[in-house]
């Protein structure tokens, strides 16, 4: 019977490894343990072993048995690894690029106007937001700015004819123009209709000039204001505001100073300038990058804050002149191109 | 405005460096443009030479040595110099051993390789005359030798070109920044003296008019009246006989050029310098050329027309206000003066006009003239009428002084305001308040007293420190209120001595707004997916558009006054600057397929605009090629990354029926793209295939496909309720299949939402149907023509058992029961 057992085995040892597939492998694993295999043609003998022998037969058929599971199991496994080598082909070449596009890029307006809004939350600024098309009073009067100013000028912005009607744009006063917000201010009035101070705000957005587009000047532009109502702010805090933007933006070496200027809706005013050598293309020693002042009491009043309880600040800047500075870009036209070897350049 | 530092130094010596008054301009609150320099420094040491012989430097090529003249005291030097530009017989600028140069380069004898040179032949550059350093100044006209160079070079002067605020009218002339500089640097302002009784006797803004006929002594006759007097509220006019015109004198001429103006003669030298120097324009006639011995100042009549100086002719109307004679206009007053009314060579008798027009009539005349003069500009800026007769008086005497003549007859003086009083209280306690830091009180009234802003009262409170009451002088309309003379007070003190402080940061007030958080999550899911972020103007042209919108939409979003014709309209959509990009990409032959924005957009709804926050895409073919090709973009990415966008806005786009584009669709191809919602429900969205025709018109290859969703601001202000958990089952699901045959044209989604309602039904309460999703979908033989098979698998599942096959079938068969009896779905075997 050893002999026999012996002899399967020697069979099942030198056939199973050279099976290819798991067809040929369920028709050899019957030829030796189906119904008519030859280790249970053994096994059916078993039977006419005598009894004393049985024990020992036992033993012989069950080591046999589990031998002859281990060929099999270990041939299934490598059928089975090489059909799963089959489905999965070739090895990956990974020096190949993805043929899918990508990754999105952000447009650099936004990954600075991003960056600015991150340094005001950090302040305890949020971001407000307001209609590109505004009325008069938002944009101008109750900006100190009153009609005869030139800034109202047909010249300077755009306009819309009197029968427009903008649906959820709502106007201060019956027969208002509609026009073109020329600064994101309006917002700041809008907010502080809304409701009581304390008021810190940062408000991004459009705003539109009626003016010759070339290399500096866009007839569409961004701009970037902040504004803070509150008791007893003072000249003082408007420049510790400014001093955190920029040295936040561009390192603590960046210096600010501040020069009178003239705003309607500011008093005192000033222009800002930043000292920023370091930074690449930048041959001036101060560039002028914004303007800011002292909330106008004229301005409260037209929002119904008491000028007597109520201070506050306002600075503003283009998001565009920013982002020129901070990647060294020339000329402004190339952020409404859209060139993507322009967009892929700065995220 | 260009300022003279020269001329500055006739009403306040600053000693002061050009930088040093630069800063100190630049920090009183005036922007300087720019700075340049004029003629020569002073210079000692240097004179006049003549080069007698030229001879190359034994020991350098480049070199030459010289001998040089420089007259009988000097006699005859030796100087070798690297010029190339000069040859024997030039007078040059010599500087001798102990000059100093600009830039602090003293000239002493040295040796120069090996060879003595006793002084320095010299440049422009090196004179401090400019940039220019080509080579020697060659003085063509051949000076005397040994004069001293100042005698011969023109003198060196700087020159600032400084932007005046609108604000501070004040300072368009040099006598009103001398002030602000004497403030700055504690020095004294000294006015020029004024000469001329009559004007000095003028009574303070003398309201009295004047006018009528001369006394018979003068040759002069002269009437005045004004029509307008809301235009020109005062109106000076004094006849001057027996002048002599004549080319002005070097020192007024000097002045003159020095800011770029050209001299004429003395008389009109006279009134520019008095422009120049208080920012009063004034006006000459030659007296024989007014018609009538008049002068009307009244608004034109309609048509008429005059020509002037500059040589053009205009046409008026009666909106316009001139300075005419009897018969016709001399004057756009405040703006030019007419071709044939100034004062010529020929002129004997003048008429001075001192005058103040109203800022808003000379904006709009100069205007829509489109004519503009240094004049203009400070009546569109405002000029103090208080301080005009002192101008007058100082025309007067400077005329009389360079022209000859003598006043004629009256002053006429038209209009005028009565001396008014203009005082603000003021605390230190509020200046530092609003500062913020300290500046004592000391200080601050000296800034004050400086500017002429005189503390007339100071009282003292127990407690509460000082009061002042300040007087405002009539030259500063822009001082009203006490946070006025804050700005003055920091002025002085000079901005750059803010101190540094922290910034107080006590936590958010409030949440980002709403649409800026729309905004943010739509472009992060776009950019997210592989979208590159474009920024495209908000203005479009009128034909661009028409293709996206009807005419009338087109009329609502046009503005009145356009700049450009291709930036008529506020734009309807974002795809058309998307696809501009591509074109522009595509063009540059940058491969660009998938591109994306986030902006405002303007949809016209029943005759009103709305303003619409929004964010679109594109998908083009970027036309490159790939070593593993992926399936190109179709409908439905376009819709998924559309129904992303609505979740951005917490819209589901499923919460508004979606239609397919039925018929040509301004922008999108028929029958391949939907649209959703409208403005009643503040949102809408649109997607799919973009109009073939349009694309290629526009010079884009390939196919686009693009999505956009908008919405209102205000419904983004809503806030989503709090959702609930809802319980769900933990027992395994029952799957059936179905198929039905339906007409080609009925929409899967009502297809689904019948079989849901019928399951329901079949299910009743025993168990749910937990969804019902289309798996196939299939038109083709074995079918019947116009039919189509969608299959659907559906889902159920019990929440406290686990369902046998026998409930679940017979379920499934009531089911089918049900839709071969109510609907004209068959189903598929």
């Amino acid at each position: 019977m050893q002999d026999a057992l012996n002899a399967i085995l020697a069979k099942a040892a030198a056939e199973f490894p050279a099976l290819a597939s798991r067809p040929e492998f369920e028709a050899a694993k019957a030829r030796f343990v189906g119904p008519n295999g030859e280790l249970t043609a053994v096994l059916k003998r078993m039977g006419s072993v005598p009894k004393e022998e049985r024990p020992a037969a036992g033993r012989m058929v069950n080591e046999a048995k589990a031998r002859l599971q281990a060929v099999l199991d270990a041939s299934l496994a490598r059928i089975e690894a090489a059909a799963e080598a089959a489905r999965l082909g070739p090895a990956v070449d990974p020096t190949l690029p993805s043929p899918d596009p990508g990754p999105g890029k952000y447009h650099p307006l936004t990954l600075v106007r991003e960056e600015m809004c991150r340094i005001m939350h950090k302040v305890g600024f949020s971001v407000a937001d307001g209609p590109e098309v505004e009325t008069e009073f938002y944009c101008f009067d109750a900006l100190n700015t009153p009609p005869e100013h030139t800034a109202r000028d047909p010249q300077d912005t755009f306009y819309f004819p009197p029968s427009a009607r903008f649906g959820n744009v709502a106007r201060k006063n019956p027969g208002e123009k509609y026009l073109l917000r020329t600064h994101t201010s309006s917002v700041q009035i809008r907010t502080m209709l809304k409701g009581p101070p304390p008021i810190r705000i940062v408000s991004p957005g459009r705003a539109y000039r009626r003016d010759t587009t070339d290399a500096t000047h866009s007839a569409c532009f961004h701009q970037l204001e902040c504004l803070s109502v509150d008791r007893n702010v003072t000249v003082r805090d408007l420049k510790a505001l400014i001093d955190h933007v920029f040295s936040s933006l561009l390192g603590p070496d960046t210096k600010i100073r501040f020069r009178p200027h003239y705003f309607g809706y500011t008093e005192p005013s000033f222009e800002v300038d930043l000292s920023a050598r370091h930074l690449p293309k930048v041959n001036k020693e101060w560039i002028e990058i914004g303007g800011c002042g002292m909330v106008d009491p004229s301005v409260f009043a037209s929002v119904g804050y008491d000028p007597a309880v109520w201070t506050g600040y306002a600075f503003g800047m283009g998001l565009e002149r920013l982002a020129m500075l901070l990647y060294a870009v020339d000329d402004i036209r190339y952020f409404y191109q859209n060139d993507l070897r322009f967009l892929g350049q700065f995220s | 405005m260009r300022i003279s530092l020269n001329w500055l130094a006739d009403y306040v010596s600053l000693e002061a460096t050009a930088e040093e008054i630069t800063h100190a301009v630049t920090f009183l609150g005036f922007e300087v443009e720019g700075v340049t320099s004029a003629g020569a420094p002073r210079l000692d040491q240097v004179v006049v030479g003549e080069v007698l012989a030229r001879d190359k430097h034994p020991n350098a090529d480049k070199l030459s040595v010289c001998q040089v003249d420089i007259g009988p005291a000097g006699g005859v030097k030796t100087i070798v110099c690297g010029a190339q530009n000069y040859k024997v017989g030039d007078r040059v600028p010599v500087a001798l051993p102990g000059a100093v140069l600009p830039g602090n380069f003293t000239i002493k004898q040295s040796k120069i390789r090996g060879q003595l040179s006793d002084g320095m032949m010299c440049s422009r550059r090196e004179l401090g005359m400019g940039d220019d350093h080509e080579g020697l100044l060659i003085l063509a006209d051949r000076p005397e030798l040994g004069r001293p160079i100042n005698d011969v070079l023109p003198a060196g002067d700087t020159i600032l070109d400084i932007e005046i605020t609108p604000n501070r009218p004040d300072c368009l002339s040099h006598l009103g920044i001398a002030r602000e500089l004497a403030a700055w640097f504690g020095k004294a302002l000294k006015y020029p003296e004024i000469h001329h009784p009559t004007i000095a006797a003028l009574p303070p803004g003398g309201a009295a008019a004047q006018t009528g006929f001369p006394p018979a002594s003068s040759p002069v006759s002269l009437s005045v009246s004004v029509t307008a007097p809301a235009d020109c509220p005062l109106y000076i006019a004094v006849a001057i006989t027996g002048v002599t015109i004549a080319p002005s004198p070097p020192w007024l001429q000097d002045r003159l050029k020095a800011v770029g103006l050209r001299p004429v003669n003395n008389v009109v030298d006279v009134t520019n310098f008095v422009l120049l120097e208080r920012g009063q324009p004034l006006h000459a006639f030659d007296a024989s050329k007014l018609a009538g011995g008049r002068i009307v100042v009244r608004r034109a009549a309609n048509g008429e027309t005059i020509t002037t100086l500059d040589g053009r002719e205009h046409k008026l109307d009666d909106r316009m206000l001139v300075v005419a004679d009897a018969s016709r206009p001399a004057v756009v007053a405040g703006i030019m003066g007419g071709v044939d009314s100034g004062v010529g060579p020929g002129t004997r008798d003048i008429v001075l006009e001192c005058a103040v027009f109203d800022p808003l009539s000379v904006r709009r005349t100069s205007r829509s003239l489109g004519l503009s003069s240094d004049s203009s500009y400070r009546f569109e800026r405002g000029v103090d009428s208080r301080m005009a007769p002192e101008a007058a008086a100082r025309a007067l005497d400077l005329i009389v002084q360079l022209a000859g003549g003598r006043v004629a007859g009256p002053v006429h003086v038209v209009g005028g305001e009565a001396p008014s009083r203009r005082e603000i209280a003021l605390t230190p306690a509020f200046v530092r308040e609003r500062l913020g830091f300290d500046i004592p009180d000391a200080d601050m009234k000296a800034a004050l007293e400086s500017l002429e802003l005189r503390i007339v009262r100071e009282e003292t409170h127990a407690g509460t420190g000082p009061s002042w009451t300040v007087s405002i002088p009539s030259w500063r309309d822009d001082l009203d209120r006490p946070i006025d003379l804050v700005e003055e007070i920091l002025r002085l003190h000079g901005t750059e001595k803010i101190p540094p402080g922290r910034v107080s940061a006590p936590g958010l007030v409030g949440e980002d707004d709403p649409v800026v958080r729309f905004n943010r999550a739509a472009a992060a899911y776009l950019v997210g997916h592989d979208f590159n972020e474009c920024v495209n103007t908000t203005l479009r042209s009128a034909h661009e558009t028409a293709k996206w919108v009807s005419e009338t939409a087109a009329q609502e979003l046009a503005l009145s006054n356009p700049f450009a014709e291709d930036q008529s309209h506020l734009r309807p959509t974002l795809i058309m600057g998307l696809l501009e990009n591509l074109r522009l990409n595509q063009s540059r032959g940058v491969p660009a397929s998938r591109l994306c924005e986030v902006g405002r957009i303007f949809i016209e709804h029943n005759g009103q605009n709305f303003e619409c926050a929004s964010a679109a895409f594109v998908i083009g073919d970027d036309g490159a090629r790939r070593w593993l090709q992926r399936a190109p973009a179709d409908f439905y990415e376009a819709k998924h990354h559309v129904a992303a966008l609505a979740a951005c806005a917490g819209v589901s786009l499923g919460d508004a029926p979606l239609d397919s584009i039925p018929g040509p669709y301004f922008g999108w191809q028929e029958g391949h793209s939907a649209l959703a919602g409208d403005m009643d429900r503040g949102w809408y969205a649109r997607f799919g295939l973009l109009n073939l025709g349009i694309v290629r018109d526009l010079g884009v290859a390939g196919a686009v496909h693009a999505g956009i969703f908008a919405i209102l601001p205000e419904r983004l202000q809503s806030a989503a309720a709090r959702r609930r958990y809802s319980d769900f089952s933990l027992f395994p699901p029952a799957l059936r299949d179905i198929a039905l045959v339906v007409d080609a044209a009925e929409p899967a989604a009502a297809v689904g939402a019948a079989l849901a309602r019928a399951a329901r039904k079949a299910v009743g309460g025993a168990f749910a149907l937990e969804s019902v999703s289309v798996f196939d979908v299939y038109r083709g033989p074995n079918l019947p023509e116009g039919r189509k098979s969608l299959a659907y698998s559906l889902v159920f599942r019990a929440a406290d058992r686990t369902l046998t096959d026998e409930e679940v079938n017979a379920a499934f068969g009531r089911l089918q029961e049900d839709l071969l009896r109510s609907t004209t779905f068959q189903i598929r075997k």
